[in-house]
């Protein structure tokens, strides 16, 4: 691994970083905001977990990407991973849970634009259609698992006490479970654009287990998102737990499992190969932004309870989000890689 | 990982015997009342008085502890965060009714109120309505952990019985002021009547505050 390689590596490893701060927040934030779960047990669970999640199941959504824009040198994956995480932190500093899939996919279009390569509007249509997909599925699996619980919850009697040392379980398990689909969907994010470019090579552990040239670059983009989750996810996780709308313990858990279970669906090769081999329609494995699932669930509750609890204007500021930050990315990669180019002399495409 | 989930069961259950001894005090509290008040007017301060009256000032005391403890339960295990606060003021508020029963025992005792016969019976009923009212209490407030769907029939329960209650005190200190007996003899026994009803008045404070924490715990 050589010392310019890191250099540009820096930049995915900052987006992992604002990822592992902003999206932290989706997987725990209402557990944490409730206080059902402390940060610390919090942070070390997500971070174990977004890394198993990355380096075992994070191939399928990568691949997608490199098929939406292939870049195909360092520096150009470098500034293409800038650019998003630059988006995501000015958005994460102002506390709103931005969706860090489609700053890269702004970035990588924008790449396109400026290296003139055409870019695969049917894979692009594809992955915009799953930001449509995936809060409304949040949203449905959300309002279906409300009923559900609700319904369980009048029928068992459970002791108040009892049914709170469940939820904190349940709040621990679907954490673990959301951040291992979160490394394995949006692990792409943040090292995809370098699969392509990566000197990395396979490496082998003296008791046989091999691990290949991707699966160690998205371990240290798995550690990358980690440390964003211990350093600053707490600032996004109050935004998350406390304002967007009154969560109880058991509704958190319903949010999360939501969410995790659509990263899941968009993430898990052997899913989709199961679905295929029996002639079902199969998810297309995208990375897809926890925070619009999040969204979708708390939006699906909110529904499936009246529509009161919603906060609207907040909600209002996060969609608003969700449309500049593509913008933003790409605009900002086209401009960079200019200067890159014209300015530091650095390859930022290769024909 | 196995000790910590079988600790915090046990912890729990624990917890949940302590909510449920507790809520069983109040309804000790106001059979006892009953009997009190059955006695000091068949036999005014006698040993039997004396000793139901002990009995009702331990389990205040009883009732005390475990409220205590309860409180130091679930701070220090931080159980419930979202609801620990409305679980905190449901304990307290069934507590100040333990208190009243109480407080209304011993001033029978110290006062020692002289009854005409006429008014014992209505003073039953409206003994037996007030401890109704705080029964129904403890079995709202027990639902409220267990069965939320019943918080509100025996909430209504508790509405109407300190209706009646309330009727019941008016009719008798009506009649109270209708009588020759002494302006000081009125005015206390007014004050004791008053002071029986203020018990199904608390109870009903209590449940008011109930229904709203039941809308809070339904998901």
């Amino acid at each position: 691994m050589d010392g310019l390689f890191l250099i540009f590596l820096s930049s995915g490893l900052f987006l992992g970083w604002s990822l592992g701060a902003n999206d932290a927040a989706n997987i725990f934030g209402t557990a944490v905001g409730t206080k059902m779960v402390k940060f610390r047990t919090a942070a070390a669970i997500s971070s174990i977990f977004i890394i198993i999640g990355a380096v075992f199941a994070g191939s399928g959504a990568s691949r997608t990407l490199n098929e939406l824009g292939e870049v195909n040198t360092l520096a150009g994956a470098f500034m293409v991973a800038l650019s998003a995480a630059v988006s995501v932190y000015s958005m994460v500093k102002s506390g709103i849970p931005v969706s860090t899939s489609q700053a890269i996919v702004g970035a990588i279009v924008g790449w396109n634009f400026y290296a003139g390569k055409s870019t695969d509007y049917g894979i692009l249509s594809q992955i915009v259609s799953t930001w449509i997909i995936c809060p409304v599925l949040s949203g449905i699996i959300a309002i279906g698992l409300y009923f559900c619980i609700r319904r369980l919850i009048r029928k068992s009697h459970l002791h108040l006490l009892r049914q709170d040392s469940y939820t904190r379980i349940g709040l621990i398990l679907a954490g673990a479970f959301g951040a291992y689909a979160l490394g394995a969907n949006n692990i792409a994010n943040v090292m995809g654009v370098f699969v392509d470019s990566s000197p990395l090579k396979p490496i082998t552990f003296s008791n046989g287990f091999t691990l290949n040239a991707s699966q160690l670059l998205f371990l240290i983009g798995g550690i990358s998102i980690s440390v964003g989750v211990a350093t600053y996810s707490h600032k996004v996780i109050n935004t998350v737990g406390i304002s967007l709308m009154s969560m109880t313990p058991v509704i958190a858990w319903i949010v999360v499992i939501s969410q995790s279970v659509v990263l899941f669906l968009f993430a898990s090769q052997g899913l989709q190969n199961f679905l295929q081999s029996n002639g079902l329609p199969a998810f297309p494995l995208v990375p897809v932004s926890s925070s619009q699932a999040v969204i979708g669930a708390a939006i699906g509750i909110g529904i499936a309870k009246g529509g009161r609890d919603i906060h609207w204007p907040l909600l209002g500021r996060i969609a608003l989000g969700w449309i500049t930050t593509p913008v933003i990315s790409g605009i900002l990669c086209f401009i960079s890689l200019f200067f890159l180019e014209n300015v530091f002399n650095q390859m930022v495409y290769a024909d | 990982m196995f000790h910590i989930k079988v600790s915090m069961f046990s912890q729990t259950r624990n917890l949940e015997n302590k909510i449920d001894q507790f809520h069983d005090k109040l309804l000790e509290v106001s059979m006892n009342f009953k009997k009190a008040v059955r006695t000091f007017l068949s036999e005014r301060r006698s040993d039997d008085y004396r000793r139901i009256s002990k009995q009702i000032k331990n389990t205040e005391h009883e009732a005390d502890r475990l409220r205590r403890e309860i409180e130091a339960a679930l701070y220090s295990q931080n159980l419930i965060p979202d609801l620990r606060a409305d679980v905190l003021h449901l304990v307290e508020n069934i507590d100040k009714v333990i208190n009243k029963f109480d407080e209304v025992t011993h001033n029978f005792y110290i006062e020692r109120p002289e009854i005409p016969e006429k008014f014992h019976a209505p003073l039953i009923t409206l003994c037996d309505l007030s401890s109704d009212c705080a029964e129904n209490l403890a079995i709202a407030s027990r639902a409220f952990f267990r069965d939320l769907s019943s918080v509100r029939d025996y909430s209504q329960k508790v509405y109407l019985i300190e209706n009646e209650s309330d009727t019941s005190s008016a009719h008798l200190r009506s009649a109270v002021f209708d009588t020759d007996l002494p302006l000081a003899n009125k005015l206390q026994l007014n004050l004791l009547i008053r002071e029986v009803a203020d018990i199904a008045d608390i109870a009903e404070d209590c449940v008011d505050e109930l229904l709203i924490f039941t809308i809070k715990r339904d998901i």
